[in-house]
């Protein structure tokens, strides 16, 4: 039998001078969400791989920003790039996070990116 | 309990202790050069370009920031392109030319305000923007540092010796994809009619993971004293 060839070198070639994630621009049509929206993170099943953080899912947040494109990390660990899609910076209440976080710090946040597919309008 | 001269809020000891991952690195590392995916040579190569890396051009952003209210702007809207003016280029670094899987090529610049202090973690494992601020501190890369930090940051803050009034809202960063984050702090009072060498000199690496606030007289990182674990990871 003839050894198996593997790609090996298709994300090098489309970043190189471009840059990852901005490879990826473009690619993922139009984002469902805007600055402002209220989501929530959807608990997904993963297999093997996420870095959807499990103390975010199923807790509500704030769209701060639209950060960039990219196949999400679930998908790309397994080298799969053909689900590009939108990547939002999200603000969680702490007290929405830990519900013994102390009332006297009303406004402590947490910021952090999840991709479209976790979310859900809240 | 301590042996130096601690003030009112000295940082408190922290345990020294080796990873599994540390341990992994290294067999995967040495299974790596067994099978051929890459040379001790490469290794060497990329290990001494990674130590040519510090926090220096952050600070330096800092610093022009504070002078600057264009470039400020510039550096809170695109953080790697005003990484250019202090010397770091993500998309064209060596030794890959495109950012390395874990320092991906998306900067964002965390504009701290009076009301508002931003703090750095990885929770998932320890992401840092390595081009522009080096290796991280090994306490950055603790399961204690990124555990407690999202769940008791005033806490933590606080065994760094950082206490914040109530009305600051804290903001725990969490770079779980491919943004890399940098604090932009406030500047302190007393630095009036600083030079931008002067200013970037208090921008030390905690104030720019956010785990300190820059000071006129500060220019190190404070240490940490470090106690022996109770129960060390033996390998």
């Amino acid at each position: 039998m003839s050894k198996p060839h593997y790609d090996r070198n298709h994300h090098v070639e489309k970043a190189t001078d471009i840059g990852d994630p901005q490879c990826f621009k473009g690619e993922a049509g139009k984002p469902r969400f805007k600055v402002g929206d209220r989501v929530r993170v959807r608990n997904l099943p993963d297999i093997f791989y996420t870095r959807t953080q499990g103390y975010v899912r199923g807790a509500e947040a704030v769209v701060a920003e639209l950060v960039y494109e990219s196949p999400p990390a679930e998908d790309e660990s397994w080298d799969n790039t053909e689900n590009v899609e939108w990547f939002y910076s999200l603000v969680f209440k702490m007290a929405d996070l830990w519900p013994d976080y102390p009332d006297y710090f009303p406004n402590d946040t947490v910021e952090t990116e999840i991709p479209e597919h976790y979310l859900e309008a809240a | 309990m301590s042996d130096d001269k601690h003030d009112l809020h000295s940082p408190a000891p922290m345990v020294d202790e080796v990873s599994e991952f540390e341990v992994l690195e290294l067999a995967v590392r040495e299974l790596a050069i067994e099978k051929g995916l890459f040379t001790k040579e490469d290794h060497n190569r990329w290990t001494e370009y990674m130590h040519t890396l510090g926090p220096a051009p952050a600070a330096r952003l800092v610093a022009k920031a504070w002078l600057d209210p264009e470039f400020k702007k510039l550096a809170v809207n695109d953080g790697v392109k005003a990484s250019l003016d202090v010397g770091i280029d993500w998309i064209n670094s060596m030794p890959t030319n495109f950012g390395t899987p874990s320092d991906y090529c998306n900067l964002r610049v965390l504009e701290d305000t009076p009301k508002l202090k931003h703090v750095v973690v990885c929770t998932l494992c320890s992401c840092y923007p390595r081009p522009i601020l080096g290796q991280s501190p090994e306490w950055y890369r603790t399961p204690n540092y990124r555990r407690r930090i999202v769940r008791w940051p005033r806490q933590v803050l606080a065994e760094f010796g950082l206490q914040l009034p109530e009305d600051i809202e804290v903001r725990v960063e969490d770079s779980n994809q491919k943004s890399r984050f940098i604090v932009l702090p406030v500047r302190p009072e007393g630095t009036e009619g600083w030079s931008e060498d002067q200013l970037a000199e208090i921008v030390t690496r905690d104030c720019l993971i956010g785990v300190a606030v820059p000071k006129p007289s500060v220019t190190a990182n404070r240490k940490r004293p470090v106690r022996r674990a109770v129960n060390p990871y033996h390998h």
